[in-house]
């Protein structure tokens, strides 16, 4: 009698647990619970409070709507995100970069967003021309900005007025003979610090920095067809490298530079151990945050020294894959309202890029943004807005933008940090990237 | 014939074709997995080696026999990365070794402290790779490294070093590294080694006049060889397929002194988006890893005869 009652027993106690389970899984469920269309969104690590921040506000302005944030260290992004989309796992939504959007889109990994939301060209007249063209590949807009963004130069003015500098460089060599005077006086040991290390995906954008900076008009790079102009003897960036060259064997250029990446460059600054540098215009913000470190509103922006003062604009910005898009309407829908609350306007206004340059000084792409009060105050309080829009002016996309530049900025950069440490010629350096340039061109 | 008469005749028929079946429909399980994640991916990636296959161009893979191994092994990289794959092989072994030794012999003896440090030692195995990368990183950091600052409080030296900044010196952080993170593995193998050696064999060469170097030398070090020579065998698998580390570390530079040919398979995948390059070279590998286990355990089997 004994089985009988126990398999009885516990009869009776599996079927309790499916009612339990039955029960616990209907009440998570709300009545009319409407289906919400989830879209996975994926960042490089900046700012994952304010984006957390701005998710729920989207949400509750788009309840039928999830999102779900998932972040990669900047200097893994690209290759992360790589083995995502290969790996058919690619979210519907994420950041993009100029430097790769040809190399996805012709990998068709990305979505061009004016098939599906022709509107989306109705934000093109308010755009930077250099972000336009950052965010276009064969005619079709793919993005709409997160930031955009110009590299500047900037110094530390302490630094400067104990060495007796009245006001700061104009041209290279005057980077070079004033950091020579700080050098001499102990005021820092290695005055200048760059971000060149192999993994930093933003030290192409330096380098073509100094490079535009010595050239007047487009072609210091590229032509317009694409081929490389920079090899050709006493090139602008022939003398770059020579100068940095320079600047490494004087003891001048941190030799560390050729390992940092922008954290620990935005670190060593803080900490008063250099004083010239080139970065992304954002870092300044973060540079004179009061409270951030003895120097804070110490540090000020200068136009990029050379002949030119141009600079580097380059775009980040939203992009939808092409997986969401073959997901059907609904997550189209969805994924149309996160790009536009996000990189466009709600009610009228950029709320989203206003709020990254308002709390963190993320440049934009968005150019009304400019005349916004609380913009003006904000980046007044970290930097000098005369020169921020002057060097503006002056910003221009990166030439050579193709399906192959990711692979050609990772070649160069070896190229460069060969030439700087002596082991190659820089003609031979600057010959090793053009060739290879033109053996990716016909692969 | 009856019914009962025709079943007992076909009975061991069946249970013969059981028999022969059984071990095959056994073994199947296993076979499917090993199947599905070991044998497809080889043979899709002998596939990808053999076709033109980049990544931003997914529409066109035509077959280009050979030429990707021709390319891969004919350019600059193959070069820089066998050469430097090399050096950081043979210093990395040989470190790994000798401090596993070294460690061993210490844990082998009576001293009190043997017995905490048996822990301890085991830490830096037990951290995984990225971890200790990025320890290590920050230990060596050019401007607010902790070593830097312990060299320069105690006078050492002047200025800070960049390690990883210069070619030499990240070669030899990152041999250092691998043998702070290996060294443990290697140490509790010979300490298995050595505690099956017999105490009589100690005791005996100590009654004959034998002195630590000499017992060491003619007893301890013959007496440990099939330990070290799976050591060897593990230790150069690991030194050459070294990859987390760089990863984190130095992401190959400065100026691809620190490209390892795990980095350069890693890149051509990942950064230069060639998979068919990135295929050969896999193929590169383990071709180079399976020679020099060849070698390796022919090495052994001359020992054990």
């Amino acid at each position: 009698m004994r089985p009988k009652t126990s398999i009885r027993s516990l009869r009776r106690l599996g079927l309790l647990f499916v009612a339990l389970v039955f029960l616990a899984f209907g009440s998570m469920l709300p009545v009319g619970a409407v289906q919400a269309t989830n879209l996975n969104f994926v960042v490089w690590s900046y700012g994952i409070e304010t984006i957390q921040s701005n998710i729920q506000n989207f949400q509750k302005l788009n309840p039928d709507i999830t999102v779900k944030l998932q972040d990669y260290s900047w200097l893994q992004y690209h290759d992360t995100m790589v083995g995502r989309f290969t790996a058919n796992n690619a979210p519907e939504v994420l950041y993009g970069s100029d430097h790769w959007l040809q190399e996805w889109a012709n990998a068709g990994w990305l979505e061009p967003l004016d098939t599906h939301f022709p509107q989306v060209k109705e934000y093109s007249n308010d755009l930077a021309p250099y972000a336009l063209q950052g965010m276009t590949y064969n005619g079709h807009i793919y993005g709409l900005s997160y930031y955009a963004d110009t590299i500047v130069f900037v110094y530390n003015e302490e630094h400067l007025s104990k060495a007796g500098i009245t006001k700061p460089p104009e041209t290279w060599d005057d980077v070079l003979s004033q950091a020579q005077t700080i050098k001499d006086k102990g005021i820092a040991e290695y005055p200048i610090i760059l971000a060149f290390s192999q993994q930093e995906g933003a030290s192409i954008e330096a380098f073509y920095s100094m490079v535009y900076s010595r050239f007047d008009g487009p072609g210091a790079m590229f032509d317009e067809k694409n081929t490389p102009t920079f090899n050709k003897a006493g090139s602008a960036a022939a003398q770059t490298i020579d100068w940095l060259k320079t600047a490494y064997d004087k003891k001048l250029l941190d030799p560390a530079s050729l390992q940092t990446a922008e954290i620990d460059q935005v670190k060593s600054m803080q900490a008063g151990a250099h004083t010239f540098t080139i970065f992304p215009q954002y870092n300044l913000a973060e540079l004179n945050k009061p409270a951030s470190s003895d120097f804070a509103g110490k540090f000020k922006m200068a136009l990029m020294p050379g002949s030119s003062h141009a600079t580097v604009g380059y775009v980040r910005f939203y992009a939808m894959s092409s997986a969401a898009a073959k997901q059907g309407q609904a997550t189209l829908d969805a994924a149309w309202k996160f790009l536009e609350y996000f990189g466009g306007k709600t009610n009228g206004k950029y709320e989203v890029v206003k709020r990254w340059a308002v709390e963190n000084g993320l440049g934009f792409a968005q150019l009304p943004l400019f005349d916004d009060p609380d913009v003006a105050k904000a980046f007044g309080a970290w930097g000098d807005i005369p020169t921020i829009k002057a060097q503006a002016k002056l910003a221009r996309i990166k030439e050579g933008l193709t399906p192959w530049y990711g692979s050609w900025d990772v070649f160069t950069r070896a190229e460069v940090q060969k030439a700087i440490l002596g082991q190659e010629s820089t003609a031979d350096a600057l010959k090793a990237m053009a060739d290879k340039y033109t053996e990716l061109s016909t692969q | 014939m009856g019914a009962s008469q025709i079943s007992a005749v076909k009975s061991p028929a069946r249970s013969l074709n059981w028999e022969r079946v059984y071990p095959y429909l056994s073994i199947l399980p296993v076979f499917l997995v090993i199947a599905l994640f070991t044998i497809y991916p080889v043979l899709y990636s002998l596939w990808i080696s053999l076709h033109r296959y980049v990544l931003t161009q997914p529409k066109s893979h035509p077959f280009v026999g050979l030429r990707n191994f021709s390319e891969t092994i004919g350019s600059y990289y193959f070069t820089n990365s066998i050469a430097v794959t090399g050096i950081y092989a043979v210093a990395a072994v040989l470190g790994v070794i000798v401090f596993g030794l070294l460690v061993a012999l210490f844990l082998n003896t009576r001293v009190r402290t043997a017995g905490i440090v048996k822990i301890l030692i085991l830490l830096p195995w037990a951290i995984p790779a990225v971890t200790s990368g990025l320890l290590w990183k920050w230990l060596l950091n050019a401007d607010f490294g902790a070593l830097n600052g312990l060299l320069y409080s105690l006078g050492i030296i002047n200025n800070y070093i960049p390690f990883l900044a210069t070619p030499e010196l990240a070669r030899v952080s990152l041999i250092l590294a691998q043998i702070w993170k290996e060294g443990p593995l290697a140490a509790i193998f010979f300490l298995a080694g050595l505690q099956l050696i017999p105490k009589e064999i100690y005791e005996t060469a100590r009654i004959d006049g034998g002195g630590n170097w000499r017992i060491f030398w003619h007893i301890t070090l013959p007496l440990l060889r099939p330990t070290l020579l799976v050591v060897l065998v593990y230790e150069t698998m690991t030194a050459i397929l070294t990859f987390d580390i760089i990863a984190v570390m130095t992401g190959g530079g400065p100026a691809d002194a620190t490209a390892l040919i795990s980095w350069f398979a890693y890149a051509e995948i990942f950064k230069n988006l060639n998979l068919g390059h990135g295929s050969a070279l896999a193929f590169v590998i383990a071709l180079i890893t399976l020679v020099l286990i060849i070698l390796y355990l022919r090495a052994l089997r001359t020992e054990e005869a």
